[in-house]
């Protein structure tokens, strides 16, 4: 009997159907509780004081000076996003990408399918970035709706908006790439991201000289276009010491960073044996 | 992928277009400036009015740590200004200050002579409430303007005069100072005019931002620079006074770019765009004149500075490029240090300089009458 050749689809077309496979499961899974609760405290926030800002409430008052809607916005963007949902989510969903595969013992059938290996990452990647993106930019739209018009314009944060939108994906992507790698590389990923955040990245900030090139947060936070808030000590310091890339460059090393760690990430996927615990 | 999550992704792109789509809206009803121009340039830009006729950047922070800084400080050591402007007002310039962007406007009093409109915007590290004080302590008062914390300080001069085209004077109206704190770690300093047109700019978005032709000579700035300056020629031409009979040999200068990278020397570029490529010809040869004149000086220390300046331009621009090594510096902060270097300077110099060591000598004090 003839045996029916059996192709293979290319990287890209598995990735895809990788994706499809693993969007609705991420976005419908218990995780998403959890980011639907991180995501929906600030727009709470806003729509707080929005509505506290309307019945005459003197909301943002700082050294007796009432905070511009803009200021506000920069502040959230700062505090919220690029310094805690961020890297938070990109922590929690990256290092599970392949992790929890193994800790459900489904990757065995994953890696029957005759797709390549490193696809089913980078499919999985794509569909915490979708799932990711699709969840927090719309809640920074609606933090921009609520907030930005007291005492500020629409049209004058407007750039702003555009750049933090495209900023806050460029970081979505950028942590989850290296939270993907140590999820694919480590036993206990989750614990290796949250030092990594928490702990590396605060400290190589702090400090003046050249550690803090090895952060995401340095080439990210070279491109807010907010004033860096001084809210804590640890803030201050990093503001003291605070030097910042040229753009260009800190787009360029956050390519780096997204392709590098992603690659990594595949071809550790391609390569390693991965035993599971009966 | 299932209906549900479809309909989720499309819920979630609905409100990003919505949002994107009110706020392109509000932004083209508050002028709409150039894209490629508003990414250049510093953000503080925003809060420049569209109308200055001179823009211009310091990065203070990088100014401060600059090696020529440096040698600087170690010829004067003696800085007492600095120190006392810190303790005034808890601001220290060495490491407070990470950048300012100055601006200048013209709209004056109409029928008076012109008064420039100065504003300067600082980003770093300020003590807020150190500096309020200081204003209030110097009879300043606060208010509020559009969200704003406005610390005013008013001078009035009572013996200023304004000259009006017909030859009246006319007293000079109070001078007022404005100190703003536009955002946290961002103050603006200026008239009251200035400052107020400032808010107004950032929060309508009709800043220097939407003016693409001052926008256009930011985003030539090359991203190298420190320390920059850009406006129209005519701006500089008013404030100056010139006669008529200098200012119509002067060629017709349209608009000027100045920037600098100060490092261990001193180099940069004076840009000049004129009105037709003949005023910038004439231009050329006018600056080619001054140089070979320069050249013909006996000191070759002065011959080589000139050397490295650098004429270039097609059209209708003119660029003079200019590079101080850091050792004419070197040499500059030995002088005063080198007692040799001193009896090289004229006989008269020292003989002046004995006379007026005599006529400084302290008088005597009077007698009192008891």
């Amino acid at each position: 009997m003839m045996q029916t050749p059996t192709r293979t689809p290319g990287y890209l077309v598995s990735a895809m159907r990788v994706f499809d496979l693993s969007i609705g499961e991420m976005l419908w899974s218990r995780r998403t509780i959890f980011m639907g609760l991180v995501v929906g405290a600030p727009v709470l926030i806003s729509v707080l004081l929005r509505a506290l800002d309307t019945f005459g409430a003197p909301v943002f008052q700082m050294n007796g000076m009432r905070m511009a809607g803009p200021s506000i916005f920069g502040l959230m963007i700062w505090v919220f996003y690029l310094r805690f949902i961020v890297p938070v989510l990109g922590v929690f969903y990256g290092t599970s990408l392949i992790a929890d595969e193994i800790e459900d013992k489904t990757i065995t059938y994953l890696f029957t399918r005759p797709v390549p290996r490193g696809a089913v990452l980078v499919g999985k990647f794509l569909a915490y970035l979708a799932c990711t993106i699709f969840v927090v930019l719309p809640s920074v739209v609606i933090v921009y709706l609520c907030i930005v018009p007291l005492r500020g314009s629409l049209g004058g944060s407007f750039l702003d908006l555009v750049k933090d939108l495209v900023l806050l994906a460029i970081g979505l992507a950028a942590y989850g790439a290296v939270f993907a790698c140590i999820g694919a590389r480590f036993k206990r990923p989750l614990l290796v991201g949250l030092i990594f955040i928490f702990g590396w990245e605060q400290v190589a900030l702090a400090f003046p000289g050249y550690l803090k090139k090895f952060t995401v947060a340095y080439y990210l936070q070279a491109l807010v276009p907010h004033a860096m808030p001084n809210d804590n000590v640890l803030s201050l310091i990093q503001g003291i010491f605070h030097e910042n890339p040229s753009a260009p460059q800190a787009l360029f090393w956050l390519a780096v960073i997204l392709l590098g760690f992603l690659w990594i990430a595949a071809v550790s996927v391609e390569r390693k044996e991965y035993v599971l615990e009966q | 992928m299932t209906k549900k999550t479809r309909y989720f992704m499309a819920a979630s792109a609905g409100i990003v277009v919505v949002g994107l789509g009110t706020g392109l809206v509000a932004y083209y009803g508050g002028g709409f400036p150039s894209l490629a121009a508003s990414r250049s340039g510093p953000s503080e830009l925003s809060y420049v009015p569209a109308d200055a006729t001179v823009v211009a950047y310091a990065n203070v922070r990088e100014v401060m740590d600059s090696d020529l800084r440096q040698k600087m400080k170690a010829a004067l050591p003696n800085e007492t200004g600095q120190r006392e402007f810190a303790a005034e007002t808890g601001i220290d310039i060495e490491h407070d200050i990470d950048y300012v962007v100055a601006a200048m406007t013209t709209p004056g009093a109409a029928g008076l002579q012109q008064q420039p409109n100065g504003l300067v915007v600082a980003r770093g590290r300020f003590n807020t409430t150190q500096l309020e004080s200081l204003v209030r302590e110097h009879g300043g008062v606060v208010e509020e303007y559009k969200g704003k914390r406005l610390v005013k300080a008013t001078n009035v001069d009572h013996t200023a005069v304004n000259v009006a085209p017909d030859g009246t004077t006319v007293g000079k109206p109070p001078h007022t100072i404005v100190l703003a704190f536009l955002e946290p770690g961002l103050v603006g300093i200026g008239s009251e005019d200035a400052i107020k047109s400032s808010i107004d700019a950032q929060l309508s978005a009709r800043s220097i931002t939407s003016n693409n032709d001052m926008m256009e000579l930011v985003a030539d700035i090359d991203n190298g620079n420190n320390a920059w300056a850009v406006g129209r020629f005519d701006a500089i031409q008013s404030q100056v006074h010139l006669s008529p009979e200098i200012a119509s040999k002067i060629p017709s200068i349209k608009t000027f770019a100045v920037m600098t990278h100060i490092d261990g020397g001193l180099s940069g570029m004076l840009r000049a765009e004129t009105r037709d490529d003949q005023s910038a010809e004439n231009l050329r040869q006018v600056v080619q004149g001054l140089l070979a004149l320069g050249r013909m000086q006996s000191d070759p220390k002065a011959t080589a500075m000139i050397n490295s300046l650098q004429l270039s331009g097609t059209g209708k621009t003119v660029a003079l490029s200019f590079a101080v090594p850091s050792d004419v510096f070197d040499a500059l902060a030995k002088f005063p240090h080198d007692g040799s270097a001193l009896h090289q300077l004229p006989k008269q110099l020292h003989e002046l300089h004995g006379e007026a060591l005599h006529a400084l000598e302290a008088p005597k004090p009077p007698t009192p009458n008891r």
